[in-house]
């Protein structure tokens, strides 16, 4: 019976560490996102240059939704080029829309005046209702739709070329099937 | 009185249950739509903010959620649906109080646990040393012969 206090010891320390251990690796202020596997936010807007875009446009083919904003530095410039470079790379098959996160319009045309517009869509996102829908806590956030408009990836802060070519992967995959 | 303590503890049971009969049947006044959607702005973490809820918050996304609400309870929704509808899309990390009865009840298990452990402990530390047995017949003989024996 006394040496069933000893046994105690580690059954209530290793458990307890293990759990604050496995809080390290992870990002406190990334949290788990429900719309992973469902059907993307439909939506309507008006881009920077005054077009109309939404859903129905997008439709038939995979995009990519980048919620970002001309204040969120550095992570938003840091992401630009990754962004320019995927619009290159998989222009023809994938759709990359930027969706502006509580900007002004203006702002939003200077940043890409100086840090260079890929020539991809910005849409304004007045009231941040679209932004709410894909439960975005804030920039940059990126979300990668199939072609049968199922949410497959999001990507939390920004984006490198390798975190890019991965979740990129999640919805060609489903083109190509 | 500690002989009492258990019915007593049992009224005092009785008592609160029966209090809290009432007060839920009661009909209370109906509260307004406005009422509602304060209250459930208060129940809501502001997504852009650090531990606000959308009530106490002047971020667009808060005033964005609040617009949401109103709109949803004029349209009739519940105030469940109204939960769901932000839970769909951020998850339960939007409610700033868990759904779950788990956080609430494992500190508590705790609680118990260690008032338990400290009875527990105080109980064998006071614990009083075994009563003498009385003698029996025999012993009680042999010390009276002793004693004469002593006084002869």
């Amino acid at each position: 019976m006394r040496h069933l206090r000893w046994l105690l010891i580690p059954l209530v320390v290793l458990p307890l560490g293990l759990l604050l251990l496995s809080g390290f690796g992870r990002d406190p202020r990334e949290i788990a996102s429900p719309i992973l596997g469902r059907p993307a936010p439909e939506w309507s807007l008006t881009t920077l240059d005054g077009k109309a875009l939404g859903t129905d446009a997008l439709a038939g083919r995979p995009y990519v939704v980048n919620f970002w904003a001309s204040w969120c530095i550095p992570a938003c410039v840091d992401e630009h080029p990754v962004l320019a470079a995927a619009h290159e790379r998989y222009g023809d098959e994938v759709t990359i829309v930027g969706v502006l996160y509580q900007d002004d319009p203006g702002a939003a045309e200077s940043f890409l005046a100086r840090y260079g517009n890929a020539g991809y869509a910005h849409a304004v996102d007045e009231r941040g209702a679209l932004a709410i829908d894909y439960g975005v806590t804030g920039p940059p956030e990126t979300f990668f739709v199939d072609a049968d408009g199922i949410v497959r990836a999001k990507q939390f802060g920004p984006l490198t070329d390798a975190l890019l070519a991965d979740r990129m992967a999640s919805i060609l995959n489903v083109a190509e099937r | 009185m500690t002989r009492h303590l258990p019915t007593i503890a049992l009224g005092a049971l009785l008592a609160l249950a029966a209090l809290s009969i009432v007060f839920s049947v009661r009909p209370g006044p109906e509260p307004t739509l406005s009422e509602r959607a304060g209250a459930l702005a208060r129940e809501l973490r502001c997504p852009d903010c650090q531990g606000l809820s959308v009530a106490d918050s002047p971020t667009s996304s808060a005033r964005e959620i609040r617009r949401q609400i109103d709109e949803l309870l004029a349209t009739g929704g519940s105030d469940q649906a109204v939960r769901n509808h932000f839970v769909a899309r951020y998850g339960d990390w939007i409610l700033l109080a868990p759904r779950s009865p788990l956080p609430w009840l494992v500190p508590l298990a705790f609680v118990i646990a260690g008032i338990a452990g400290m009875v527990a402990w105080l109980a064998g530390r006071t614990r009083p040393p075994p009563a003498a047995s009385p003698l029996t017949a025999e012993e009680r003989r042999g010390l009276r012969e002793e004693a004469e024996a002593l006084d002869a």
